[in-house]
């Protein structure tokens, strides 16, 4: 059983979040709240997902699993107005969950949760730094790097947060102190991240004023952020490039 | 669970062999080593395909898409990639060298473990499922990341292999023959039992895998099915009318119709119409639809047949006119309107849950009068038995008169053989003559072709200003012996490279065999060939003594009379 009321707005951003790895996702629904976990198709960027009930206007579960097409949704999601409200309503004995925009109602059919790629085992990560910064300035540097490569290096040196991009004939180099930054944690580490997945990670945390981030050296890279007034948290995990010896 | 990394040491073996019957023996283990689940597709991988011929699935994986994935995971960039590619002739080496090198390789969340899991045989096909079944806005995404993951997560050996299958290209020298012997010897089959079972399911993979089920007993229950096309029957040309009654006695002649083959499924209300490579075009033809289920009296059929364009004065078409309506996937309904396609058949192979194909072709005749009510768009053909010579000759006569193709001179006992080009069917058209082109440019072959130029580009000569118009390009016909020696020649005459495309001194004027002549907007000539064929080089001749475009004008317009 599960039926909620949300706003519009709220939902699109959540949904966003996982749209940038994931085509399809299965939810976890509890009286706790939903939460979703999934890996995007190449293995090398995860998200976890978690809303509590108190993000929604209105809602009530309890223990179920769905999968559902995140393509399909957010397309429809498409014709809501930021301020509208959206009742969710899911029908278990049909297999469907219905979704209502103002007048206009949806009805899905759900994926089996089965056929979708479940998370993969991730080993401990010891990440020694930790960065906190505002989301804007983050996707300005990322920006920035993009320019001119399609991969760009993160790192902490003593007291500073640097960001290096390297392309073939041109480099770039950004140093943020812990004044210029919200809290910096130090330990001298540096990874190579892909400019693709940092360019789709980035686009719904620079919506938050607090993205913190968990460097090591040539480990993944984690970055956490809140949703929904802090009754949403979104935690990704991005593989690194590693320069082979 | 096999792991790819076994499949890629068979293929690596493989490669290394040249006799066929050793290649074999080598294929006949691995389908003994792998499991029943895994078994239909290691049949079709190690023929470099993955999903059997007459699904509709389509692996649809490009070069472009291929690079980028290889790009991503290797962090070589795109460029340097393609320049690999040249280098080697092969995207196989290309893939062994960027990943194999000094670069910075995308890791996974499996790198971080202690035991990084082997890539089995099993997920790679999964991953290539999901290429194939992905649409929508980013579906390109997600083919380049589950590519990707392939890369990623396996050896540089592996992706030698693992790259040509993306592009269902493996080279190693194992074709469907091989496949049949190896599947007849490792699960105590006879060639028989084995071809029998792969012309009725066009499915070798389902072949290996109810040979290992249940041996001869379950190989034998197989047999046609609704929905799943199998390859045509097809015919080999005669010399002439007098050879073929003297082989065939009292034969069975039919027009052949200048149209395009099809296939068509009648199962209940649902029809599904397949072209004679066993894509489903049933969407772009909704007009064949309507003529079989209102005519065609069977709850179930599988009917064969030829699709026909007619114009005004009811004459065939060009072929590129069929083509249209073949390939048309927006605003059908317009090319129903302009292109109207009349349904000649001609056989049946099933019909209300019967299998028909043992059958002699007069007892399914037959079946098929019975089923079928000649309409104004969907008629059974006329057929005549007869072994009178000159009644052929003028049957053979009409046909042509008509503007259709010639005749078809059929042994009237026989089953029906899909896939099979052998003596119970006979077709006798006119002989093409060949024309005199001249070779103005060429492209470096790929793979065993890599340092040989493999492919001509073909000219017609403009007399009034001496210039040379494309008309189109010749690969086929060529034996390696040959390229070899053609390769020599034209190495002298390259005017200019890029890529792997070389134009060429007009020097050297290549006798071509065609089947037709089209109309073209690709070649300046304005005309394109129909599988040309290079059937000599013309030494006596200058590229001034080449066809001229005026007189490919003129075959162009004779073919329509």
């Amino acid at each position: 059983m599960f039926t909620a009321t949300i706003d519009a707005a709220l939902l699109k951003d959540s949904i966003e979040t996982l749209t940038v790895l994931v085509d399809e996702a299965r939810f976890r629904i509890s009286p706790e709240g939903i939460a979703v976990r999934a890996v995007d198709p190449a293995n090398v960027a995860m998200v976890s997902f978690d809303l509590t009930p108190n993000a929604f206007d209105d809602f009530s579960a309890s223990d179920c699993e769905i999968g559902l097409d995140l393509t399909k949704i957010t397309d429809i999601l498409g014709v809501a107005e930021r301020s509208d409200k959206v009742i969710i309503e899911l029908d278990e004995q049909s297999k469907k969950l219905s979704i209502g925009i103002g007048q206009i109602s949806y009805t899905l059919a759900l994926l089996d949760p089965s056929t979708i790629r479940a998370e993969p085992r991730i080993p401990q990560l010891d990440l020694a730094a930790e960065i906190v910064i505002n989301g804007k300035d983050l996707m300005k540097s990322v920006k920035a790097a993009e320019k001119i490569s399609d991969h760009m290096s993160l790192g902490v040196e003593g007291e500073t947060f640097f960001i290096e991009a390297k392309g073939d004939t041109d480099n770039m180099r950004q140093e943020m102190t812990r004044e210029q930054l919200i809290d910096l944690k130090t330990g001298d580490v540096h990874s190579l991240f892909s400019l693709d997945y940092l360019t789709d990670m980035v686009k719904p945390a620079s919506k938050s004023n607090e993205v913190t981030l968990h460097l090591g050296s040539d480990l993944p890279l984690k970055l956490n952020f809140n949703i929904a007034n802090g009754e949403g948290k979104i935690g990704y995990l991005l593989a690194p490039r590693i320069e082979s010896d | 669970m096999t792991s790819f990394k076994e499949f890629a040491d068979v293929c690596w073996q493989i490669e290394q062999i040249s006799g066929s019957l050793e290649m074999t023996e080598v294929v006949s283990e691995l389908l003994q080593d792998v499991s029943e689940e895994e078994l239909p597709v290691v049949t079709h991988f190690v023929m470099g395909t993955v999903f059997p011929a007459w699904s509709s699935s389509q692996l649809g994986i490009g070069t472009k898409l291929l690079y980028t994935a290889l790009s991503r995971s290797s962090g070589i960039c795109e460029n340097d990639i393609e320049k690999l590619v040249r280098e080697t002739g092969d995207i196989g080496e290309t893939a062994v060298i960027s990943l194999s090198g000094q670069s910075k390789n995308q890791a996974t969340f499996s790198s971080f473990l202690d035991e990084i899991p082997q890539l089995s045989i099993l997920e790679v096909f999964e991953r290539f499922s999901n290429i194939s079944r992905a649409s929508g806005k980013r579906s390109q995404a997600t083919r380049i990341k589950n590519l990707q993951y392939i890369f990623s997560s396996c050896t540089p050996e592996e992706a030698r292999y693992l790259s040509r299958l993306s592009i269902e290209d493996l080279r190693i020298g194992v074709g469907e023959g091989i496949v049949r012997d190896a599947i007849s010897r490792s699960f105590d089959l006879t060639p028989k039992e084995v071809e029998r079972a792969y012309m009725v399911t066009n499915d070798l993979g389902l072949v290996a895998g109810a040979a290992k089920h249940g041996g001869s007993e379950e190989v034998g229950k197989l047999s046609l099915k609704l929905n799943r096309p199998i390859k045509m029957m097809l015919a080999q040309i005669t010399p002439g009318i007098e050879k073929a009654i003297a082989e065939i006695g009292i034969a069975a002649i039919e027009w052949k119709f200048d149209g395009a083959r099809v296939q068509i499924h009648k199962d209940g209300d649902k029809i599904t119409i397949f072209s004679r490579r066993q894509e489903d075009v049933t969407h772009s033809l909704p007009d064949i639809v309507s003529a079989v289920s209102q005519h065609v009296n069977a709850d179930s059929a599988i009917l064969d047949g030829e699709a026909v364009a007619m114009d005004k004065n009811g004459r065939p078409r060009p072929f590129q006119d069929i083509l249209k309506r073949f390939r048309r996937k927006y605003d059908v309904q317009k090319s129903v309107r302009e292109i109207p396609l009349t349904l000649n058949l001609f056989d049946i192979l099933y019909f209300d849950g019967k299998d028909l194909i043992d059958l002699s072709l007069l007892e399914r005749r037959e079946i098929l009068s019975s089923c079928v009510e000649n309409a104004e768009n969907i008629v059974v053909d006329e057929q005549v038995l007869t072994d009178d010579e000159n009644m052929v000759n003028e049957i053979y006569d009409a046909a042509l008169k008509a503007g259709h193709e010639g005749i078809m001179i059929k042994n009237p006992d026989a089953p029906y053989s899909p896939g099979k080009r052998g003596k119970n069917w006979l077709k006798k058209k006119p002989l093409m003559e060949t024309l005199d082109l001249v070779v103005i440019g060429a492209e470096w072959g790929y793979g065993r072709r890599a340092n040989m130029i493999g492919s001509y580009a073909l000219a017609c000569y403009d007399p009034e200003n001496g210039n040379f118009l494309p008309i189109g390009k010749v690969a086929t016909g060529i034996t390696d012996e040959q390229l070899a020696k053609l390769t020599e020649m034209f190495s002298e005459l390259i005017i200019f490279e890029s890529g792997r495309s070389i134009e060429l001194k007009p020097e050297v004027v290549f006798e071509i065999a065609f089947e037709e002549i089209q109309k073209s907007p690709n070649y300046k000539s304005g005309y394109a060939l129909r599988f040309p064929r290079l059937v000599g080089v013309r030494e006596d001749k200058s590229p001034e003594e080449a066809e001229t475009s005026e007189r490919i004008e003129h075959i162009y317009m004779s073919q329509r009379d």
